[in-house]
């Protein structure tokens, strides 16, 4: 990666999305926000925010599925700005940012088709930003196989589905399963794809998605326990890259309890100060502890990963940022908005500060 | 003894509600789709029609394997009618909270009917 | 006699057998009464635990409902996945009986297959525990809300079955009880009617029994004045005669009088 260069293409594209990442709540706003009442204190506080008026014009009795949908929304008229206004290879980066959301999309049809529903609706429950050009043409498609030929021809996913699935897997497999294999072939891409843009970029995108990997590694592993996932399989869908890789994730692939996972995490620097203090039996955590649960911890670690990304400058990283900062924020937001609603003020402050 | 082998079939769940509700019935295992894709769930959403609940609510209460009920308060509401007239035992209506209405005993079709009778 | 009554016939027999049924009729009246003050009191049980339950179930279903809001806050969106794997119920109820004062009240009983069953790989990649444990919270909401319809059930089946033994024991309070007393009444009345009628009649044949005495007692004063004036050949005879005839006619007039 060249510097002098990077402003030719990337420039007012990175001024952007800085600026997005200025309008990012911070932790005075986020105190305001908690000590709301009532929702529509929450509309209001949220007025003063880069939210601005987006929830203006909703009906007063604001529900937070409406409020997740408007902020994401936001969310996705940013992002297509960014998109807009890309040029080669930026735009091939932002490209890769959407193919985790097309997954997902993917995955929702091929369970709408194989409960034979009305894709058309289907369509409509699919995540934005995983919108790809011939997805409407996967609706066309009645039965699984068919289905897998589609997506194998129309899909930006074809290479992923190539590599790990054949037509009669989606039909066997649990789609989970799938899922996460599928998911696991993305993670493992993106990291070659961010290494050949070369430095800076491949650095702070291999740390970020590094981490990615090892926190997926680590949940497969915790939540496969007492299920039919057999230890080999598990296996299977750890993302082949991170620090856990290969060594931790041999040891992981065979644990039984949680015990044993935290030993094995002991081992990591980066990891051990996350499970001090964790909630990790499954048994004790009743929704009754407001004890963080390792998933906040992720969250936590996630949101310092991607802050740091914009310490830099010259790198296609701020872009992947700037989303997953935006996404914890929508988190965020709409976990306040739900405590607020429910009258659970006592756990309001377990959102993950950004700035 | 003819209705006592009636509800020994009566084993199901059927649930109306919105999303959330519904979504959280059925992570407890309430749902079941049938041989002939009649499922036991009905989620309510913005553009779900009164007739669809209203048809959606008999067609479970005269099934012969529904036990119970789960209907929405809020939803309960807009077929307040049908409700009030519904008095056989089986299946059972039961009125439940959403997360977005919180439950009140003033509208229970069937708590009225116990301040009727106790209404002294 | 304006009041309903059987159609029977007035004999002492009838009366006997009616005041028999009036007997029964009110044992089975209080009988009644007391099964229903029993399934009151039943009934009034079951009306608190359901109205305590319902506002339990209230908080329930909050902290089931809030666990969701975990769920999505972590993993995102589940309803679609969960929805559409939905296939085969694990948690079922099944139905028994309870016997109160003779009424088969039906019970619901939650029957969870065990297992994670369907869901346990959902959220595998973020988010797993916190289903599991909405999971667990909602099958505890269910639960709840199962032994809520068998109390409900309870409740429109008692209060069916309150009713019609309500409207038995006013039936045969106010309708049954009235109209055998009034056969009763009626039976009476006809009997009595029958013995007046029998009086009259008795003391009728008196009368005439009477006219005819006095008649024969004239005729044989004549006959005794002729006598006198015929001689005293048959004296002896006819002094004695007329004596015994008065002593009998004496006796028949207490005989009337009772």
């Amino acid at each position: 990666m060249n510097e002098i260069h990077f402003n030719v293409d990337a420039g007012y594209l990175e001024g952007v999305v800085r600026g997005y990442r200025d309008g990012l709540i911070t932790s005075p706003q986020y105190l305001n926000l908690t000590q709301c009442e009532t929702m529509d204190d929450l509309k209001l506080q949220l007025a003063t925010t880069d939210y601005g008026s987006l929830l203006q014009n909703e009906p007063s009795p604001l529900s937070t599925s409406t409020l997740a949908a408007r902020c994401t929304d936001a969310l996705v008229a940013e992002f297509q700005y960014l998109q807009q206004n890309a040029a080669e290879p930026i735009s091939r980066f932002l490209d890769y940012i959407t193919y985790g959301y097309m997954i997902d999309n993917v995955i929702l049809l091929i369970t709408g088709t194989l409960h034979e529903r009305d894709t058309h609706d289907l369509l409509e429950k699919c995540h934005p930003l995983g919108f790809f050009d011939s997805m409407p043409a996967l609706c066309v498609a009645t039965t699984v196989k068919e289905l897998y030929h589609t997506v194998m021809v129309d899909s930006p996913l074809a290479g992923y589905f190539r590599e790990c699935l054949s037509a009669e897997d989606l039909n066997e497999l649990n789609m989970e399963i799938i899922r996460n294999t599928l998911y696991k072939a993305y993670l493992e891409d993106f990291d070659a794809y961010c290494r050949s843009l070369g430095d800076p970029t491949a650095t702070i995108m291999s740390e970020i998605l590094s981490f990615e990997a090892d926190r997926r590694t680590v949940n497969i592993t915790i939540n496969s326990f007492g299920t039919e996932l057999s230890k080999d399989d598990r296996a299977r869908l750890y993302p082949r890259l991170g620090g856990m890789y290969p060594e931790a994730q041999t040891k992981l692939a065979r644990v039984d309890d949680m015990d044993q996972v935290k030993a094995i995490l002991e081992q990591y620097g980066e990891y051990r100060s996350m499970i001090v203090g964790v909630n990790l039996s499954m048994a004790g955590g009743d929704s009754g502890s407001s004890a963080l649960s390792l998933e906040d911890r992720f969250f936590a670690k996630e949101v310092q990963l991607n802050k740091d990304s914009f310490e830099q400058q010259f790198h296609y990283g701020v872009f992947y940022s700037w989303l997953r900062l935006k996404e914890q924020e929508i988190r965020n937001v709409v976990w306040i908005a739900e405590c607020i609603s429910q009258h659970q003020k006592d756990k309001i402050a377990n959102y993950t500060n950004i700035y | 003894m003819a209705q006592h082998a009636a509800h020994k079939n009566r084993t199901l769940i059927a649930a109306i509600g919105d999303e959330d509700t519904v979504t959280g019935l059925l992570l407890a295992g309430i749902g079941d789709v049938n041989a002939q894709q009649q499922a036991n769930f009905l989620v309510v959403e913005a553009k779900t029609t009164q007739e669809q609940i209203e048809d959606t609510f008999l067609a479970f209460t005269k099934r012969p394997d529904v036990a119970i009920v789960l209907i929405n308060q809020h939803i309960a509401e807009s077929i307040r009618g049908i409700l009030d007239e519904y008095d056989a035992a089986f299946p059972t209506v039961l009125e439940i909270p959403s997360k977005d209405h919180p439950y009140d005993p003033e509208k229970d079709s069937v708590l009225k009917r116990v301040q009727l009778l106790f209404g002294d | 006699m304006a009041a309903v009554r059987d159609n029977v016939f007035p004999t002492r027999m009838n009366l006997t057998v009616t005041k028999t049924r009036l007997k029964g009729a009110q044992t089975g009246h209080s009988l009644l009464k007391r099964k229903s003050e029993a399934l009151t009191t039943r009934f009034r049980v079951i009306l608190r635990k359901i109205e305590d339950a319902k506002l339990k179930m209230g908080k329930v279903m909050q902290t089931a409902s809030f666990s969701l809001a975990e769920v999505a806050y972590i993993t995102g969106d589940i309803g679609y996945q969960v929805r559409e794997n939905a296939k085969r119920a694990t948690f079922k109820v099944a139905a028994k009986q309870e016997n109160v004062s003779g009424v088969l009240l039906p019970a619901f009983e939650a029957e969870v297959r065990a297992g994670a069953g369907q869901f346990e790989l959902t959220g595998l990649g973020r988010g797993g525990q916190q289903v599991q444990r909405a999971r667990t919270a909602y099958v505890a909401a269910v639960a709840m809300l199962v032994e809520l319809a068998s109390l409900q059930t309870a409740f429109v089946i008692l209060d069916e079955i309150i009713k019609v033994t309500n409207r038995r024991v006013n039936a045969i309070e106010y309708v049954i009880i009235p109209r055998i007393e009034n056969t009763i009444a009626h039976i009476n009345s006809e009997l009595d009617e029958q013995d007046r009628e029998e009086f009259y009649r008795l003391k009728k044949i008196q009368s005439k029994k009477k006219e005819r005495a006095a008649r024969a007692q004239k005729e044989i004063d004549e006959a005794a004045r002729r006598a006198i004036a015929d001689g005293n050949l048959h004296q002896a005879v006819g002094g004695d005669a007329p004596a015994a005839r008065d002593l009998l006619a004496e006796q028949a007039d207490e005989d009337v009088i009772f």
